[in-house]
């Protein structure tokens, strides 16, 4: 549970859950970065990627933050069940970042979808912020991108 | 041309969200939420550039900065193919090409700056990220008639794989 937008004087506490999540994130993102270099068909990408493991997709990772070619991680999208939030608070959210798909449930809750550079672009956003960490937390706790979360947000440098 | 589902999102698990709060299932409002990825193969960069018009979707193709362009890798529209006069100038133009691009390379350039010579027949490889409410569009535009041949079977076949995965969501497709 958070506060959304707490400069604003917000008193709206909302709960994220993560419904559904891309398949090994960091592997989808790895074939995208590969998808760019490789020659290779599909198959024969994502074979290399298991057989080379978690080492490897580090390394594509780490490169494509350096490189900011942040694009590769919007093939990363998550769904999310945002719990007490109101018009407002969801309304400054989808203004700022378009590719955030939302939809209201009812009067507080609401379906949301968005891919990982939109949630990067939160993180580095003093409005997105703190939804940002919300979502972040929820993908640690379910374990879903440890290696994502490690090299995006753990190491708070990369993402600001 | 080959074309391969990578993932899509699981729809019973949006669909008990839906249920958990009383809210019937009905396609549309899920259409934001449903998202497909694609690999897709050995189409030609005149389809890519068409495809890549709509833009509310994620795209990575492979890069001719780094991969080396051959002759055997470029699609002959049909109406080239069977038209005997047309396919041998059409082969004759894509060998001049080639080997000048070979040349060029040979020559210490690089080859981001030989494939400016390159034609657009020339066969790609893409991934590709979209929601079920852009791809409909899509659909719905490149599967028309006045769609060319290529871009219509590409879309053929993207909407047979998402069909197929998740059918409860393309009920109200018009077929063309």
């Amino acid at each position: 549970m958070f506060k959304l937008n707490p400069h604003a004087g917000s008193e709206c506490t909302m709960k994220v859950s993560l419904v559904w999540s891309s398949p090994k994130p960091e592997r989808t993102i790895a074939v995208a970065m590969r998808r760019c270099y490789s020659t290779k068909v599909i198959e024969d990408i994502e074979v290399e990627l298991e057989q080379k493991g978690a080492e490897y997709w580090r390394f594509l990772l780490t490169k494509c933050l350096q490189d900011k070619s942040l694009d590769v991680l919007e093939h990363f999208t998550m769904s999310l069940l945002v719990e007490g939030a109101g018009e407002a608070e969801i309304s400054r959210l989808i203004c700022r970042f378009p590719h955030i798909h939302a939809t209201r449930l009812n009067e507080t809750d609401w379906l949301f979808t968005v891919n990982s550079r939109t949630l990067v672009e939160l993180w580095r956003d003093r409005e997105g912020r703190l939804f940002a960490e919300s979502v972040v937390a929820e993908l640690d706790r379910k374990k879903v991108s440890p290696l994502f979360n490690e090299l995006v947000f753990g190491d708070r440098m990369h993402a600001r | 041309m080959r074309v391969k589902l990578l993932y899509s999102t699981d729809l019973e698990a949006l669909k008990k969200v839906l249920a958990e709060k009383g809210i019937p299932f009905n396609p549309d409002v899920l259409m934001d939420h449903v998202v497909y990825m694609f690999g897709i193969e050995d189409c030609s960069r005149v389809t890519t550039h068409q495809l890549v018009r709509h833009r509310v979707a994620s795209y990575d193709q492979e890069s001719q900065r780094f991969s080396a362009a051959t002759k055997e890798g470029v699609v002959t529209p049909p109406s080239i193919q069977t038209n005997e006069a047309a396919n041998k100038v059409y082969d004759e133009a894509l060998k001049t090409v080639y080997s000048a691009y070979e040349k060029i390379v040979a020559a210490g350039v690089p080859k981001e700056d030989a494939r400016y010579i390159l034609p657009t027949a020339i066969k790609t490889k893409l991934v590709m990220t979209i929601n079920a409410r852009s791809l409909m569009h899509i659909v719905w535009q490149r599967t028309a008639l006045q769609a060319q041949w290529e871009i219509r079977e590409l879309v053929t076949s993207m909407y047979d794989l998402v069909h197929e995965a998740t059918p409860e969501l393309w009920v109200n497709v018009i077929e063309r």
